[in-house]
C-alpha cells in the first residue's frame, strides 16, 4: 500500500477535484480521498452549471487549465446563451448536463492522471507532525503528507431533515463525516452551521409536458472551454411550469411540520435558492412561481423540478406537486430535503484559502461557506495551486478583484461576514465590464502556464490567439474608410451610415450600429472568427469603461500594496472605530485594501490606519 | 478589549463668564467623577443617573473643596460622543475651570485635542462625515448666513436632501441589478421612460444644490477680493471705509508678506477677507520683487479685484501697466478722490474694461463707498435670489462630488434614450451613487444585493 504522498485532498467533489488536477499537474503526488468512490464529482442538486456570474467561474477556471468547463462541455444535455441583449458585461452561458455523464467521464479524467490516487475512505482526525500532516482513516489507515486541502461540502456533520424527520447523512442518503468534524473543533477550528436545500426528483413518465412551456436549448458556436473542441448536441429540452394560489394554500396550511419554521433548523439558509415555503411565506402576494422541469441525464428517467426545493414531509410535497399544471399524476422518486452542515467561520482563512493557524492546510468549497459547483471549483483550483506552491516554498497565488471573479469571491470570503451560503453574482464585482466571460483566458492563461496546469501546446495555442487580437485591433487602428469608396458604399447598404469623411475602421466600430462582423463582411471576410471577435468588438466598443476600470483598478492596487503587519495589534491604534478595531483583530487582512473590504470599517478608519502605519515606520 | 482613552476639555470659552463647563468623556468618565467629585453631604457619590442635574463639590486628593458645582452624567448611547460623558458646570472665570480641568486630568483623564470630541462623535457612528464637518464649520462661522449654512448641513439637511436622491437613485438600480444577475427570475423589465424622468429629477436636485456650491463655498472659506492700485491712490483709506464699524474678525493672516493687510469683513453676512496689496510694479529690491510676484497670485486666486485709481491725476505708467496686467480679469474699477477735480481721462478706462461700470468714490468723505459695498458682495453672491434656497453645500470636496454624480447621471439619461445596455446604465448609476457616498459616506454596494433579495423573489 502506497502511503507517500505530497499532498491529501479530502472529499472528491467539485473544489476536490479542480484541487487534486492542480497539485498533480504541478508535480506533486496526490491522494484523493473520497467518501464514496462511486460519488466523484457528484451533482447533489441542480444538473446545471454556469449563468450569470457562475458562467465567468467557470470559463476562469477553464482558462486556468481547470476541469468543470471541458467536463461541462462534453456531458452536456443542453446550452443557452443568458443575457445577450444586456451588454457584454453580463453575457453568460448556461449548461444543462447529464449527471451521470459528468460523474464518469470527471471520474475517468482523474484516473488517467499518473500523480492521482483516488482512494475511498473516511478521514477521522488530521494531526501535525512537525511539518507534516498525519491523516488518519476511521479504517485505522494513516497519511503523512506535507499538505492538505480540505473540501468536505455539506458532508461535515451533516444533518438531513424532511418534515419531521432529521438523520446524520451527506448529501442524497451517502454517509456523513461527523467523527472528522467534531475532530476539527477539539483542534479550536470555529464552525457555524449552514444549510441549503434541493426539491424533489420525478418520473418523467409520470408528467405531462403538454401542460408545460418547453424551453428549448440554444444552438451555440462555443461552450465553456477554451481547450476541448465544441461540440454541440441535439438539445435535449426542459420544461417551465407554474406554481399557483392552491399549492401555496397547501404549504401555508402546512408550515408548522417544515423543520425551517418549527425551529428544527438553526442553520441559515440561502436567499437566492429558497425553499419554496421561504417564498410563499417572504412573497405572500406572488399569484405564481415559476417551475422549470430538468433532465437529470439521458439515462435516467429523473427529473429535477427547479424552483420546488422544499423540506416539508414528503407526503406534503406530493401534494403540492401535484397542483402544479402538468404535475397532477407526479411520482416522486426522492423527496426534497434541506441539509445542515459545517462552515468554516471565514476569519480563520487567509486570502490564499491556507487556515492561518495551520501552515499547509487549506480549504475550499462549500465548507468555507459557498453554495454552487462552480463556486466550489473556483476555490478548489486555488487551493490546490497554494497547496503546490506551498509544497514548492513559494509565495501564494491571490487573484485581484479586478483579474477575476475568482479573486472577487475569494476576498468576499475572507473579509465578509456571509450569513448565507455565499453565491456569485455580477453584482459583487467592481470590475463588471473587465471580468467578461470571453475574455477570461487573456485574463488568466498565462497563470495557468507558469503553474503548469496547461501544456505547451495548449498555451502554444492561446498565445496564437492572443496574437491574431493583436493584429486585429491594430489593423483596425492603422486601416481607413474612405468616403465614395467601393467599401463604405457597401457599409452603407448594410448599416446605413453614410461615411462623410476618412475615417479608421477602429472609430467605425465604436458606433453603436456597426459591427465587427459587418466590417469584416465589407473588407476583408477571411478574418472573422466568432469568439476573437467578441474580444475585439468589446475592446473597442467599450474602450472609454474599460480605461476607466483600468484607473480604479490601478487605485485599488496602490491600496493591495500597502501591506499590514500580520502580528499589528488593532487595539492599540489610536483614533480607530471601536468597530474597526474589533473587525479587524478579527479578520486581520493582509493589506490596506482587503481591510477597506471588511464590513464597518469607514473610509476614515482607512486613512487613520495609513497615517499610524506611515508615522510608525512600518 | 482595551478602552479608549478618557479625554477632558475646557467646553467654554476662556475669559470670565458665570459658569464653566469642563466635559469628559471615554469609558472612564464615570471613574474620573467618582475621584473628584462629593455630594454636597461630602459623602463620595456612589450611584449615576443618567441626564439628571445634581449638585456637589469638586475636592482635591485630599480632601478640600475646590468648587461648588452642578454635573450630569450621560451614558454612552445617548452622549454627543458615544461615550460615556461627563459634563461639570462649575463658577466661570479661567483660574478656577482650569484648577477643575488639572483636577480631572489627575485622576485619570487626557486632555483633548481641538475638535476630539466631534472627531469620537463621529468614530462611534453618532454624526456621518458630513454633519462632522459642519460641525467644525459651525464653531468657525464668520458671519449669520455662515452659521446657518453649517448649522442647517449640521441638522442633517444636506444628508436628507442627498439621501433622498439615493434611494431614488437606489430604486432604479435595484431591479436593473436584479435583471442582470437573475435572467430567468419573474423581475419587471425596465421601463425606460419612466426611468428617465426619475433620472432627470435627481440630477435637477443635485444641480440646484450645486447652483448653490459656489456662493455656500465662499460663505464657508470667505471670499477674497483684493484690492490693487498704484501707491497713494488711497488703498489704505478705502480699507478703512469698507471696514468701517464692521468688526474686522480674523487679525492679519500670517505667513503674508508684511506688505499684504489682510482683514475679513462681515458683508451682509458675506464673510469677506480683503487684501491690501503694494502693487504689481516690478522693483529690484528683492524682497519688493518677492512682493510683486506675491500680489500676482493673490489676483490669480481672487474671487473678485478691485482696481483703484485716483481721479485727481491723469493715468502715469505705472497706471497703464496695471491695466494691461488686468484686462482680462474682469476687475470692478473704481475711482477714488471724487471730492477733487477730476483729471483722469474716464474715456481711457472705459475703453481699456469695455464691460465695467466705473464708480466713484471718495475715500476720504465716504461717499459712495455703500454703493461699493452693495457691488462687492452683488458680484461675489449675484443679486438674484439672495433669499431663495438656503446654502447648504460649502465645501469644495463635496461639489466636486456632486458635478461627478451629475456626469454620470448624465450618461445614464444618454443610455436609457438611446437603447443602452443594461450593463452599462447599472455601471453609470453605482458610479453616481458612489459619489454621492463620498459626501454621505453611505456605500452602496452591499445595499444593492440586500435590496435585490428583500424586493424580488429569486430562485428557481
Amino acid at each position: 500500500m502506497q502511503h507517500s504522498f505530497d499532498v491529501a485532498v479530502i472529499g472528491a467533489g467539485h473544489a476536490g477535484c479542480e484541487a487534486a488536477n492542480a497539485t498533480a499537474k504541478m508535480g506533486f503526488r496526490t491522494l484523493l480521498l473520497t467518501i464514496n468512490f462511486n460519488n466523484i464529482a457528484f451533482m447533489p442538486c441542480n444538473p446545471s452549471v454556469g449563468g450569470p456570474g457562475k458562467g465567468n467561474l467557470v470559463r476562469e477556471v477553464d482558462a486556468l487549465g481547470g476541469l468543470i468547463g471541458r467536463n461541462t462541455d462534453l456531458a452536456h444535455l443542453q446550452i443557452r446563451a443568458l443575457n445577450t441583449n444586456k451588454g457584454p458585461a453580463v453575457r453568460a452561458l448556461r449548461a444543462q448536463t447529464d449527471k451521470q455523464l459528468y460523474q464518469r467521464l470527471m471520474q475517468n479524467y482523474l484516473e488517467r492522471q499518473p500523480l492521482i490516487s483516488i482512494r475511498q475512505g473516511e478521514v477521522i482526525a488530521l494531526d501535525r507532525i512537525k511539518d507534516h500532516w498525519r491523516l488518519t482513516l476511521s479504517t485505522g489507515v494513516k497519511y503523512e503528507v506535507a499538505a492538505v486541502v480540505i473540501a468536505t461540502g455539506t458532508f461535515l456533520r451533516g444533518k438531513v431533515h424532511i418534515g419531521q424527520l432529521s438523520f446524520p447523512s451527506g448529501p442524497q442518503g451517502q454517509h456523513p463525516a461527523i467523527a472528522f468534524g467534531e475532530y476539527l473543533e477539539t483542534l479550536g477550528v470555529k464552525f457555524k452551521r449552514f444549510k441549503t436545500g434541493t426539491p424533489a426528483r420525478v418520473r418523467r413518465r409520470s408528467l405531462n409536458f403538454a401542460a408545460m412551456i418547453e424551453q428549448p436549448g440554444d444552438h451555440l458556436a462555443y461552450g465553456f472551454s477554451h481547450w476541448v473542441p465544441w461540440a454541440p448536441r441535439e438539445p435535449v429540452s426542459c420544461w417551465l411550469t407554474y406554481t399557483n394560489e392552491q399549492t401555496h394554500e397547501i404549504i401555508r396550511k402546512n408550515l408548522h411540520l417544515a423543520p425551517m419554521y418549527c425551529g428544527a433548523i438553526t442553520g441559515i439558509g440561502t436567499r437566492y435558492c429558497p425553499a419554496i415555503e421561504n417564498k410563499v411565506v417572504n412573497f405572500p402576494h406572488r399569484e405564481r412561481h415559476q417551475v422549470f422541469i430538468e433532465p437529470e441525464g439521458l439515462n435516467t428517467d429523473e427529473m429535477y423540478v427547479a424552483g420546488l426545493s422544499s423540506s416539508l414531509p414528503e407526503e406534503i410535497q406530493d401534494q403540492f406537486l401535484r397542483t402544479v399544471p402538468g404535475l397532477e399524476e407526479v411520482e416522486i422518486v426522492r423527496p426534497g430535503y434541506a441539509i445542515e452542515y459545517d462552515v468554516i467561520a471565514p476569519e480563520q482563512l487567509s486570502a490564499s484559502l491556507q487556515i492561518r493557524e495551520w501552515p499547509g492546510v487549506f480549504s475550499a468549497g462549500q465548507i468555507n461557506g459557498t453554495s454552487g459547483y462552480e463556486e466550489a471549483a473556483a476555490q478548489g483550483i486555488i487551493a490546490g495551486i497554494n497547496a503546490g506552491l506551498y509544497l514548492k516554498g513559494e509565495s501564494p497565488f491571490v487573484l485581484r478583484r479586478d483579474e477575476a471573479y475568482i479573486g472577487v469571491l475569494i476576498d468576499d470570503l475572507v473579509t465578509k461576514e456571509n450569513n448565507e451560503p455565499y453565491r456569485i453574482m455580477t453584482s459583487r464585482a467592481e470590475f463588471r465590464l473587465s471580468l467578461r466571460q470571453e475574455n477570461a483566458d487573456l485574463r488568466l492563461t498565462d497563470y495557468a502556464y507558469r503553474f503548469k496546469l496547461i501544456s505547451d501546446e495548449e498555451y502554444d495555442r492561446f498565445q496564437a490567439k492572443r496574437q491574431r487580437i493583436l493584429a486585429k485591433l491594430s489593423y483596425l487602428e492603422q486601416n481607413q474608410l474612405l468616403p465614395d469608396s467601393k467599401e463604405s458604399r457597401a457599409l452603407q447598404e448594410i448599416t446605413g451610415i453614410t461615411i462623410q469623411q476618412k475615417i479608421s475602421l477602429k472609430q467605425l466600430l465604436k458606433m453603436p450600429a456597426v459591427k465587427l462582423s459587418a466590417l469584416w463582411d465589407v473588407i476583408a471576410p477571411e478574418k472573422g472568427c466568432l469568439l476573437e471577435d467578441e474580444v475585439v468588438e468589446n475592446y473597442v466598443k467599450y474602450e472609454g469603461y474599460l480605461e476607466r476600470e483600468a484607473k480604479m483598478a490601478a487605485r485599488l492596487r496602490k491600496m493591495e500594496e500597502k501591506k499590514l503587519p500580520e502580528d499589528l495589534d488593532y487595539m492599540a491604534v489610536p483614533n480607530l472605530s471601536s468597530e474597526a478595531r474589533e473587525k479587524l483583530n478579527k479578520f486581520r487582512p493582509a493589506t490596506l485594501g482587503q481591510a477597506g473590504r471588511i464590513s464597518g470599517i469607514s473610509p476614515a478608519d482607512l486613512s487613520t490606519l495609513l497615517i499610524w502605519l506611515t508615522g510608525s515606520g512600518r | 478589549m482595551k478602552t479608549t482613552e478618557t479625554i477632558a476639555a475646557i467646553a467654554t470659552p476662556p475669559g470670565e463668564g458665570g459658569i464653566g463647563i469642563i466635559r469628559i468623556s471615554g469609558d472612564e468618565a464615570l471613574l474620573v467623577g467618582t475621584k473628584i467629585l462629593r455630594h454636597p453631604s461630602g459623602k463620595p457619590i456612589k450611584s449615576w443617573p443618567e441626564r439628571k442635574v445634581r449638585l456637589g463639590y469638586v475636592v482635591s486628593p485630599d480632601g478640600e473643596r475646590v468648587d461648588e458645582v452642578i454635573f450630569f452624567y450621560f451614558k454612552k448611547n445617548h452622549s454627543y460622543t458615544g461615550e460615556d460623558v461627563l459634563e461639570i458646570q462649575g463658577h466661570g472665570g479661567y483660574q478656577n475651570l482650569k484648577k477643575i480641568l488639572t483636577l480631572v486630568l489627575k485622576a485619570g483623564a487626557r486632555l483633548a485635542e481641538p475638535g476630539e470630541f466631534t472627531k469620537r462623535a463621529f468614530l462611534n457612528g453618532r454624526i456621518d462625515l458630513a454633519q462632522a464637518e459642519a460641525v467644525i464649520d459651525l464653531i468657525r462661522a464668520r458671519t449669520d448666513l455662515a452659521q446657518q449654512a453649517a448649522f442647517k448641513q449640521l441638522q442633517g439637511d444636506l444628508s436628507q436632501i442627498l439621501k433622498e436622491q439615493e434611494n431614488s437613485l437606489m430604486e432604479l438600480l435595484v431591479p436593473i441589478e436584479a435583471a442582470l444577475d437573475f435572467p430567468e427570475d419573474e423581475i419587471p423589465d425596465l421601463e425606460r421612460a419612466r426611468a428617465l424622468e426619475q433620472i432627470h429629477e435627481v440630477r435637477r436636485a443635485l444641480e440646484q444644490l450645486l447652483a448653490q456650491a459656489d456662493r455656500g463655498i465662499l460663505l464657508r472659506d470667505a471670499a477674497s477680493v483684493v484690492i490693487v492700485g498704484r501707491p497713494n491712490v488711497g488703498k489704505s483709506s478705502l480699507l478703512n471705509q469698507l471696514l468701517g464699524e464692521e468688526r474686522a474678525i480674523v487679525t492679519p493672516l500670517p505667513g503674508t508678506t508684511r506688505d499684504f493687510v489682510s482683514e475679513i469683513i462681515d458683508l451682509e453676512g458675506v464673510p469677506v477677507r480683503l487684501i491690501d496689496t503694494a502693487g504689481i510694479r516690478p522693483i529690484n529690491d528683492p524682497v519688493e520683487k518677492a512682493g510683486v510676484e506675491k500680489a500676482r497670485q493673490l489676483m490669480a486666486e481672487a474671487d473678485l479685484i478691485v482696481v483703484l485709481f485716483d481721479a485727481a491725476t491723469p493715468l502715469t505708467p505705472e497706471d497703464q501697466e496695471l491695466i494691461a496686467f488686468l484686462q482680462a480679469k474682469n476687475p470692478l474699477v473704481v475711482l477714488n478722490k471724487t471730492d477733487l477735480p477730476v483729471k483722469l481721462q474716464v474715456e481711457t478706462l472705459q475703453t481699456a474694461f469695455p464691460q465695467a461700470k466705473i464708480r466713484f468714490i471718495s475715500a476720504l468723505s465716504g461717499e459712495g463707498i455703500q454703493e461699493l459695498k452693495a457691488e462687492i458682495r452683488a458680484e461675489l453672491m449675484g443679486t438674484a435670489g439672495r433669499e431663495e434656497q438656503p446654502v447648504l453645500v460649502t465645501k469644495v470636496r463635496h461639489k466636486e462630488a456632486l458635478s461627478e454624480a451629475i456626469e454620470c447621471l448624465n450618461l445614464v439619461e444618454e443610455g436609457l434614450a438611446e437603447a443602452g445596455s443594461e450593463d452599462l446604465l447599472a455601471l453609470n448609476l453605482r458610479a453616481a451613487l458612489e459619489a454621492l457616498g463620498k459626501i454621505t459616506g453611505r456605500s452602496v454596494s452591499a445595499e444593492i444585493i440586500e435590496e435585490i433579495f428583500s424586493q424580488f423573489c429569486i430562485g428557481k
